[in-house]
């Protein structure tokens, strides 16, 4: 379950971040990315909402600026449905 | 399209020639940039295409922006928010009776000066303007079933504002009723992402606003030619067992669909589509059906009618030569899916629609047949086309193949040479749908259209053309650059409804005649299609010369091989 999630995961950060190699999917973070800025974190959101079919609620993402964060919160959501 | 989608196709836009396109709008326009550049990717796979957006809730300043830029087109967004800050989600002023009073005022002067921006940014490029797609927020104290008068006034001052912007030359207005039949209204507003982010669609309607205002914008080629099928098709029953009197369609009848594809016809040919049949009956039969008094498309507006018993695919190939275009060009509909199969099979390039047996499929079909044929501008040209095939047709019966000189001088043939701008809506249709004689196949945006115009020396010529069997309308089109001396033609393109007339001899000779140039140079690319061009061409200069990109025609050379010319011709 939790390798699919992040395989799910990697798929929305393939296409926010095209330019980013795969292998660094799993550390990468709005901290040590220069082009994950606001409108990247908005267009990651969208994609995890289309990828996992769920409406994304801003709230229950805030502060989830990474790879890791981002996994933990879709695990939770996914753990209530 | 999902947003994944939308992503992967923008981000591979690589093409050689970079497309500036602007979204204008008050909001963060993040995924309906990326939408609008997936669809324009794929509607333009060889440029690469850059979205140019401006500022959070400067609506205006982004206009003007736009103005300045060599862009070749914008899309403009408006929603109640941009018409007044009050009237949107993110704004929280109050909804007392004293400020929705002063919100009228405020949405005339922003229209009025909206009007004003947009008007001067088409005359730079052409412009798609959405009005409001999303409701008005629950700001009246009536109950949401009931319309207020405010609502209603407001919506009538937008309502004057489009109708005024839409008429303006180069701006198009996004129909909101095809908006509404791909994104419902009730599923459009993203509140969540509204007040997160300052983007107030969701995906769906985002991608529906996409892709609808970037074919308003960039509208595809409209298809010249439509071929239809009689039995059950153009009408309910099979005429051979009930004969002319027996097929039907009217209400009274249960066969309305085939009266609402006729009247549909009956449009299409009015906006200058051609119309045949193809049809397996007898020929007699046939002729007396069309014949009826309430049949809904004329009997002139319909021609060839190949009604026989041979194979569809050999009307179908019949009805092409007659009309001379290419069967991409084309719509065949009939109801049997095994005629459509054996006509693919033949003309891989037409495009074959089955008549349906459910009236939601018919509504389909005509809305099909719309999105096929949908034109901005209906020219004279539009209406003689048809009258000049049948003439051609006649000519061609009557005469050999290739046209004698005696024949030619007793046309009582005019020619026509008129100078154009580049908003002439005839000279920039046909340059971009004539593919056989075309110099080089190249097309043209509405903004490249209008920069080439502008180049220094830059001359457009339309060419019209008539003899004693009717006119042809504008039928040619010439277009380059005169320096001193030299001159340079990047644009030539004739009808094929013009062949064998000598107006091509004709049209060169006035070139050098006006230019005074002692000789002509040519933007000639040779394409799968432009064979007649090349033909013309080879004339003049061996087959090696024709793989060049730029060829140089002499005044001696072209004297040498013109024919003798007859037409009168007129400036």
């Amino acid at each position: 379950m939790t390798d699919k999630i992040a395989e799910q995961l990697a798929r929305c950060f393939s296409l926010a971040f095209p330019q980013m190699d795969p292998s660094r999917y799993s550390t990468a973070s709005a901290e040590n990315t220069t082009e994950w800025d606001s409108v990247a974190q908005v267009t990651l959101l969208s994609l995890i909402g289309e990828e996992f079919g769920v409406e994304i609620n801003f709230e229950e993402f805030e502060g989830a600026t990474s790879f890791e964060a981002l996994a933990g919160r879709i695990r939770e959501i996914s753990a209530r449905a | 399209m999902r947003l994944g989608e939308a992503l992967r196709i923008a981000g591979q836009s690589r093409g050689e020639r970079q497309k500036l396109i602007h979204l204008l709008c008050g909001f963060t326009p993040l995924h309906l940039a990326t939408f609008i550049k997936a669809y324009l990717s794929l509607r333009f796979p060889n440029d690469s295409i850059r979205v140019g957006t401006g500022l959070y809730g400067d609506l205006e300043g982004n206009i003007q922006q736009a103005a300045n830029s060599n862009a070749e087109g914008a899309i403009a967004v408006l929603e109640w928010a941009d018409l007044d800050p009050r009237l949107g989600w993110r704004n929280a002023s109050g909804w007392n009776r004293q400020t929705l009073a002063d919100v009228e005022a405020q949405i005339q002067e922003k229209c009025r000066r909206l009007e004003a921006q947009l008007s001067a940014l088409s005359q730079r490029m052409p412009v798609a303007v959405i009005g409001p797609t999303l409701p008005l927020p629950p700001l009246s104290h009536l109950p949401p079933a009931q319309t207020s008068a405010l609502e209603l006034q407001w919506n009538a001052t937008l309502s004057d504002f489009l109708e005024r912007v839409g008429r303006q030359k180069g701006i198009k207005l996004l129909s909101a009723a095809a908006l509404a039949m791909r994104s419902a209204p009730s599923l459009r507003h993203d509140l969540e992402m509204d007040l997160q982010a300052g983007f107030p669609y969701t995906l769906a309607h985002a991608d529906a606003m996409a892709q609808l205002s970037t074919s308003c914008l960039f509208a595809a080629s409209p298809k010249k030619g439509l071929i239809t099928d009689l039995d059950q098709t153009l009408w309910r029953g099979i005429l051979g067992d009930v004969g002319s009197e027996g097929v039907s369609w009217s209400l009274e009848a249960k066969s309305h669909g085939h009266a609402l594809y006729q009247q549909m016809l009956a449009s299409l040919a009015e906006s200058g589509a051609l119309i045949a049949i193809a049809s397996k009956n007898d020929a007699g039969l046939v002729e007396a059906a069309l014949r009826r008094p309430d049949l809904l498309i004329r009997p002139e507006q319909i021609f060839p009618v190949e009604a026989g018993w041979g194979a569809k695919s050999d009307s179908v190939t019949r009805i092409l030569k007659a009309w001379n275009i290419a069967a991409d060009s084309v719509v065949f509909v009939d109801d049997s899916p095994m005629e459509l199969a054996e006509v693919s099979e033949k003309q891989p390039g037409i495009e074959c629609l089955r008549y349906p047996s459910s009236a939601e499929g018919l509504a389909l079909l005509l809305w099909q047949l719309r999105e096929r044929f949908g034109k901005a501008d209906i020219v004279e040209e539009d209406r003689l086309r048809l009258n000049s095939l049948r003439a051609a047709a006649q000519i061609e019966s009557d005469l050999p193949k290739q046209a004698s000189a005696d024949f030619l001088a007793r046309l009582q043939a005019k020619v026509t040479l008129e100078n154009v701008s580049a908003d002439h809506a005839r000279a920039f249709e046909l340059v971009n749908k004539t593919n056989q004689f075309n110099l080089n196949g190249v097309r043209y945006t509405e903004a490249e259209w209008k920069a080439r115009a502008s180049r220094p020396g830059a001359f457009l010529t339309t060419v019209s053309y008539e003899d004693r069997f009717g006119p042809l309308g504008r039928i040619a089109v010439l277009g380059g650059c005169v320096d001193e001396d030299r001159c340079f033609v990047d644009v030539w393109v004739m009808s094929c409804r013009a062949f064998s007339r000598h107006i091509e001899f004709q049209t060169l000779r006035q070139l050098f005649k006006k230019s005074r140039a002692s000789a002509v140079r040519f933007d000639f690319r040779p394409t799968e299609r432009n064979g007649p061009l090349q033909t013309f061409l080879g004339q003049f200069f061996p087959a090696e010369c024709l793989s060049s990109a730029t060829i140089e025609l002499s005044l001696a050379r072209f004297e040498q091989s013109c024919p003798t010319l007859f037409h009168e011709v007129i400036e």
